[in-house]
């Protein structure tokens, strides 16, 4: 039981201490401290583990919650996941596995995002554009808008290239059906 | 009735003390709500100060007080960059006794949440005769639906009455009650000429018991809207905010499906869609209030308009499944999107969005 409460302790003075030393802003620090204690500890354990700075620990703070929400389990539930153990465990640079790991939770948070956002870069490169013509889709697929962009140096180039859009018309018109939510799969939904 | 709302206390401004609608109130008040008198009503309405939930007590302090602005507005969620059904409100309260997870108003009210009834709402009828005036060619939807429930504390105020009288006698103006209630005994003992639309908030049982807080369940605002149609009302239903959770489209299918067996889609004057949106603010402010709530969290992104939706191919798909719905049900039941773009009711309905007077003159014509 002392041992317990020693651990506890423990655990929440160093809590204290990053945070100060982070300059974490006080509503995550109330955030964190409302946790259960297997909660708080895990957080912790990522936090330092992978070094976070303050504003992807924020930004995994909230994804985190927002997951545990979503699977009506406890954030160190969450991060007990194989993919995030992964990264933990890793033995890259810490900076390197901490955008992993923002990464990785931003894609179990939007997980049909994900997919679609898969499927339409997939569509994309299948076009086989060349490098100076860009698809520029929306961010998250926010909106339904594309734009296509042209680098060129000269007339001669210029022409080409819109040539080249023009007979790929037919398969940028499906990107575009894609982005606005035609052959979405029913398992998006 | 299955919805039963609770009050604290009753403030009541000086100047409204001998209303017909004070005394209406105090004469149906529970036992133990205590009734209390202030000279200016607004202040009562601000939020209270050490609440833990100022929104949230806001809603449980009913304030009989005077409009002291017009009561006939623009719909709130009209704007250029949208497809509009030229919708005209009647801000007869504000705040609502119900607390939906996604509810605008924990945002739009957060400076004055107490739940506000005014008593001089009478002062909207010369309103309404001088619109019909000046627009006398023009069909027009009036909704005292939109910054509170239009049936919420009917049984209390007995305004619905009133409201459904002056209406049944005016040509040109459908007045459109929208509610999450089936608080319909008053409408019940009054013909409206087919004047008046009841509408109501539809969502699939697992949202409702997730977020919409004691609203009545979705069962019986559909077998509220059978007795109000078979009483001379028009009926209608607002899909809205449709939330695109991971098995929304069967769910919100098994709803549209629920509705046709119960009332004839042919007797549904219209069906109107609207995914989850919420403005950043919104969307902190109903996390901070409810934070196990899981229609809160789902794969909303910022669209242009600096609101969260779900995302474009999404959302749009789920509106394409339930308008094939529809359109199966009824080819000719009106159906249209709310505070969508004009590319996305192009995608879903196949071609432009009508202006919004002549969507607003077909849907209060119809």
């Amino acid at each position: 039981m002392n041992a317990e409460r020693t651990d506890t302790a423990a655990i929440d003075a160093a809590i204290g201490a990053w945070a100060a030393e982070r300059r974490l802003p006080e509503t995550y620090r109330a955030r964190w401290r409302a946790l259960g204690e297997g909660d708080r500890a895990a957080l912790y354990n990522v936090a330092s583990a992978l070094r976070l700075r303050t504003g992807q620990f924020v930004a995994a703070f909230d994804l985190i919650e927002e997951l545990a929400v979503r699977a009506d389990a406890p954030p160190a539930t969450i991060l007990a996941r194989g993919e995030i153990r992964r990264i933990l465990d890793g033995i890259g640079s810490a900076p390197g596995r901490a955008r992993e790991l923002l990464e990785t939770l931003r894609a179990m948070r939007f997980p049909r995002l994900k997919v679609a956002a898969e499927r339409i870069a997939a569509a994309v490169a299948a076009l086989g554009l060349p490098a100076e013509i860009r698809v520029v889709l929306p961010r998250e697929l926010g909106s339904d808008e594309v734009r296509v962009e042209i680098s060129a140096h000269g007339g001669a180039q210029l022409e080409r290239l819109i040539a080249e859009i023009a007979g790929h018309g037919a398969g940028l018109g499906k990107i575009a059906e894609m982005v606005g939510g035609a052959h979405s799969d029913d398992d998006e939904i | 009735m299955t919805t039963r709302f609770e009050l604290d206390a009753l403030y009541i401004e000086e100047g409204e003390r001998s209303s017909a609608l004070a005394a209406r109130v105090i004469a149906g008040l529970p036992a133990g709500v205590a009734v209390r008198y202030v000279a200016d009503g607004r202040v009562a309405a601000r939020p209270a100060a050490g609440a833990a939930d100022p929104f949230g007590a806001g809603k449980r302090r009913m304030i009989i007080l005077r409009r002291r602005t017009p009561f006939v507005m623009a719909c709130p969620a009209g704007a250029s960059e949208f497809a509009c059904c030229g919708y005209l409100i009647a801000a007869l309260a504000s705040n609502c006794p119900m607390d939906c997870g996604y509810c605008f108003l924990q945002e739009y009210l957060a400076d004055n949440p107490g739940f506000q009834i005014y008593a001089n709402y009478a002062d909207l009828f010369g309103e309404l005769d001088r619109i019909g005036r000046n627009a006398p060619a023009r069909a027009i939807r009036v909704g005292t639906g939109e910054l509170a429930d239009s049936l919420a504390f009917d049984g209390l105020t007995g305004i619905s009455r009133d409201l459904v009288d002056y209406f049944a006698r005016r040509e040109g103006l459908l007045l459109e009650f929208k509610t999450k209630t089936d608080e319909i005994e008053n409408l019940l003992a009054i013909d409206p000429r087919g004047r008046t639309l009841v509408s109501w908030t539809l969502s699939p049982a697992r949202v409702f018991a997730a977020t919409e807080h004691r609203t009545a369940p979705p069962a019986a605002r559909i077998a509220a809207a059978l007795r109000v149609l078979e009483a001379g009302y028009k009926v209608a239903f607002h899909l809205d905010p449709i939330i695109a959770y991971e098995g929304a489209s069967r769910d919100y299918l098994a709803l549209l499906d629920n509705l046709f067996d119960t009332i004839d889609p042919g007797r549904i004057a219209f069906i109107s869609m609207g995914g989850l949106r919420m403005t950043p603010g919104l969307r902190g402010a109903a996390r901070r209030r409810f934070p196990r709530d899981p229609m809160l969290v789902g794969e909303e992104v910022m669209a242009p308009d600096g609101r969260m939706r779900a995302f474009t191919p999404l959302r749009v798909g789920l509106y394409e499944k339930l308008r094939e719905r529809i359109k199966l049900a009824d080819a000719n039941l009106a159906a249209y999107l709310c505070m969508e773009s004009p590319s996305v009711h192009r995608r879903v309905f196949g071609a432009a969005p009508p202006p919004p007077n002549a969507l607003g003159a077909r849907l209060a014509g119809s």
